[in-house]
């Protein structure tokens, strides 16, 4: 006679191979993340707006940032600038992400060169300075948003890293991923462009003073009078 | 173009570069110097200067009270969600291996009343993917 004994239940055991265990356990990393990096979302998503000017893409464009920054978060390096390491990859999302089936015209640099300032290297004359100084001190916080969504992105971008956040030429230049040339270029024609729309602005609505029918501001020609 | 008297430094190159002044982007030392210089003597570029200034400066003031918009709350309580999610999708493991293991027991009685056992184990392992959690994001 055979009698032939099954187990009742079979051993199972699972196994998880000690190779992938990453040196900072997840949990941490949620940590640090939640402590370190949400503290920008507000910023972030200001600056979202910048690119995508509309507050549902901007909100995409935010949340997409973190998942990939989260991802990637020990590819940062404790101690440098975290916020400006977010800004690269808001960047690189908007890029890969919202901009990639557009058929967009883009802003040729080669043409770029012409930001030698040619229409400011003068003296203003004291007329022109405070009719400019008035024009802004009068302009409406709507105005000024509605200007900057008006100049083309890629110099709204570089007026934006620079004027509201502070960075320096270089640090913009890493954020935007372009050459240190291309990001000056792109800065100072923007600064300028946007000055232009918002005398223009001034003029629709009638509260610009002291300048002349062709929006330019009257005397502005140098002390000298005459160009070299 | 010039304010009609003679500096070291022409005043077309210190309006050049007037705008690097202001944006503090001059690291050289001697240049730095030299339009300093330039603006103590020459008073059209360092009103000019100013006055540039002053623009870029109330341009600053204008943009960051027009750009600060706060986050809607619920944008930062998705984040939150979703920093939670990804976290639990890396802490689970990537890899599994299922082990089965059985044991077969035979009890053999011979005619002359004595007992045989015999073991026979069997063992089966097979390894699984989650799936792509985990991974790197490549940063472009």
């Amino acid at each position: 006679m055979t009698v032939t004994l099954w187990p009742m239940a079979s051993e199972i055991e699972v196994k998880t191979p000690a190779g992938l265990l990453a040196t900072e356990s997840a949990a941490d990393r949620a940590n640090r993340f939640t402590k370190d990096a949400m503290q920008f979302t507000n910023q972030l998503y200001s600056a979202a707006l910048r690119y995508t000017k509309n507050a549902h893409d901007a909100q995409d464009l935010v949340q997409d940032t973190y998942a990939k920054a989260f991802t990637s978060f020990h590819q940062f390096e404790p101690g440098t600038n975290l916020k400006a390491w977010l800004y690269r990859i808001l960047t690189t999302t908007f890029i890969n992400t919202y901009r990639k089936d557009q058929r967009r015209p883009q802003i040729s640099d080669g043409e770029i060169e012409d930001w030698q300032i040619a229409e400011s290297a003068s003296h203003t004359s004291d007329q022109g300075k405070s009719a400019e100084d008035e024009v802004l001190e009068n302009m409406p916080d709507g105005d000024v948003k509605s200007a900057l969504e008006e100049i083309p992105e890629e110099f709204r971008l570089a007026v934006y890293y620079a004027d509201v956040e502070g960075y320096s030429y270089k640090e913009i230049a890493d954020i935007l991923g372009i050459p240190s040339g291309t990001m000056m270029s792109r800065l100072h024609r923007g600064r300028k462009l946007l000055r232009e729309l918002l005398v223009a602005y001034a003029k629709d609505r009638g509260y610009a003073k002291g300048f002349d029918e062709s929006g330019k501001k009257s005397g502005s020609t140098s002390a000298e009078g005459g160009e070299s | 173009m010039s304010c009609g008297q003679h500096h070291q430094t022409s005043c077309q190159d210190v309006l050049n570069a007037m705008i690097f002044f202001i944006d503090k982007e001059i690291s050289d030392s001697n240049q730095l110097m030299a339009i300093e210089v330039h603006f103590q003597e020459c008073l059209p570029c360092l009103h000019e200067m100013e006055h540039e200034r002053k623009v870029i400066n109330q341009m600053k003031k204008l943009l960051t009270t027009s750009c600060n918009e706060n986050a809607p709350e619920d944008l930062h309580a998705r984040i939150a969600a979703q920093t939670a999610l990804l976290a639990a999708q890396m802490s689970a493991p990537t890899q599994f291996v299922t082990e089965y293991r059985q044991t077969q027991t035979t009890v053999i009685t011979d005619e002359n009343g004595s007992v045989v056992i015999e073991e026979t184990h069997i063992q089966i392992q097979s390894t699984n993917e989650l799936g792509e959690f985990g991974k790197d994001f490549p940063l472009s």
